[in-house]
């Protein structure tokens, strides 16, 4: 598939494209998506288009005097039926972006974005043992070139790396094996010492500045 | 510009038409709304005529109300023409009936030497206030009602309009 390029200053062009990337990326790693949620959404909207469609034809062809009563029936229907949708877009959809099972593991993925603020917001909830729902968040051009092209690998490695669920998914962009060697290196005994005059024996992260994880990592010897 | 059409899943592209139908079946059910809380059936009119002046010009937006079944002399109403779909802003001048006889209403504009006898169907001498009239002026906007004017003087302006704000729509993401 062509890369599309974007601008890397259209906060609104940044999330869809990185929405969709994440969607495409779940997706291609196997994971059942769910569209309850969308499929309620378009339902309620639809049936209110329909009945919109409807007092239209009737008004049309019968004129006012005969579909008063429907009419107002019928508005009052569409009133009740959108004011569901509102919700049910406010208030559930919330912005969810992607949500699947694979292998028995459910999880629910919404994203957001701040006015003015390049910076991408996660909140992920798992069926996974800590059923907290989990906050990610990395600034756009983890994944955005300056002139903006997306490069999915980044993004592959940030969301692999940051949400269980997704890394025992992808093995080889978790970088798993990377992450405990950085926690716990295994160092040639000469240089044993190093690690005590650090003093709590926190890990500076070298090199790539968006492996989170390993940044806060400290380990107590 | 569409580029960003053929790559969305199904369902994106179900919602993005939802969305521009949802606009345009929620303006459609506010005016069906409007017309069920006053009981007209067009309870917004444009003034197309100076027959009013000074009173009403040409372009005025007109607001109507209908449940006033008691119309009185002096009332300004809007009645449709029998069997013709040509609604005509004029004052009350005179009524017959009422009570439990039928209200019948004689018209005349302010700004026309005769009654209106002459614009009424065939064999038709007065206004049968449940019949023909629409509603009775209940407010006005001045000027707003030449948008009207123009999209039904050049017909092509509403379907601009519409491929315009479709497009609008469909393609935004925000």
């Amino acid at each position: 598939m062509a890369e599309s390029k974007i601008s890397p200053y259209n906060l609104a062009d940044l999330k869809n494209t990185t929405d969709d990337a994440l969607g495409n990326y779940m997706r291609s790693l196997g994971f059942q998506q769910d569209n309850k949620t969308t499929d309620i959404k378009l339902a309620v909207g639809y049936v209110g288009c329909i009945i919109a469609a409807a007092t239209f034809a009737a008004d049309y062809k019968l004129g006012w005097e005969a579909t008063k009563t429907w009419t107002a029936v019928a508005v009052f229907a569409y009133m009740v039926l959108n004011g569901f949708y509102s919700y049910w877009v406010y208030f559930v959809e919330k912005g969810l972006v992607f949500e699947g099972t694979k292998s028995g593991k459910h999880v629910s993925i919404a994203s957001k974005t701040n006015k003015h603020e390049p910076t991408y917001y996660l909140t992920i909830t798992t069926n996974a043992p800590s059923t907290d729902p989990r906050k990610i968040q990395a600034p756009f051009p983890t994944w955005f070139t300056a002139d903006g092209f997306f490069v999915a690998k980044p993004f592959q490695q940030w969301l692999a790396s940051s949400v269980g669920v997704i890394g025992d998914a992808d093995a080889k962009n978790a970088m798993r094996d990377q992450r405990d060697e950085l926690a716990s290196p295994k160092m040639p005994a000469a240089e044993a010492s190093v690690p005590e005059d650090i003093g709590n024996g926190t890990v500076e992260s070298t090199g790539v500045e968006s492996k989170g994880k390993s940044g806060k990592r400290s380990k107590r010897k | 510009m569409f580029g960003s059409l053929a790559n969305m899943q199904p369902r994106q592209l179900a919602a993005q038409i939802l969305q521009f139908a949802l606009v345009l079946s929620t303006a459609f059910m506010l005016w069906k709304g409007l017309s069920v809380v006053t009981d007209s059936g067009s309870p917004i009119v444009v003034v197309l005529s100076g027959s009013m002046e000074p009173a009403f010009q040409r372009g005025d937006l007109l607001f109507l109300w209908n449940r006033r079944q008691e119309t009185q002399v002096g009332e300004v109403v809007v009645y449709n023409v029998r069997d013709k779909d040509i609604p005509i802003v004029h004052r009350v001048i005179r009524r017959f009936g009422g009570g439990s006889k039928p209200l019948q209403l004689l018209t005349k504009g302010d700004n026309n030497a005769a009654d209106d006898t002459e614009l009424y169907a065939r064999g038709q001498t007065f206004l049968d206030r449940k019949k023909d009239v629409v509603g009775s002026v209940a407010g006005y906007v001045p000027y707003v009602g030449y948008v009207t004017i123009l999209l039904s003087e050049y017909p092509w302006l509403k379907t601009a309009m519409l491929v315009f704000m479709a497009l609008t729509v469909v393609l935004q993401r925000e």
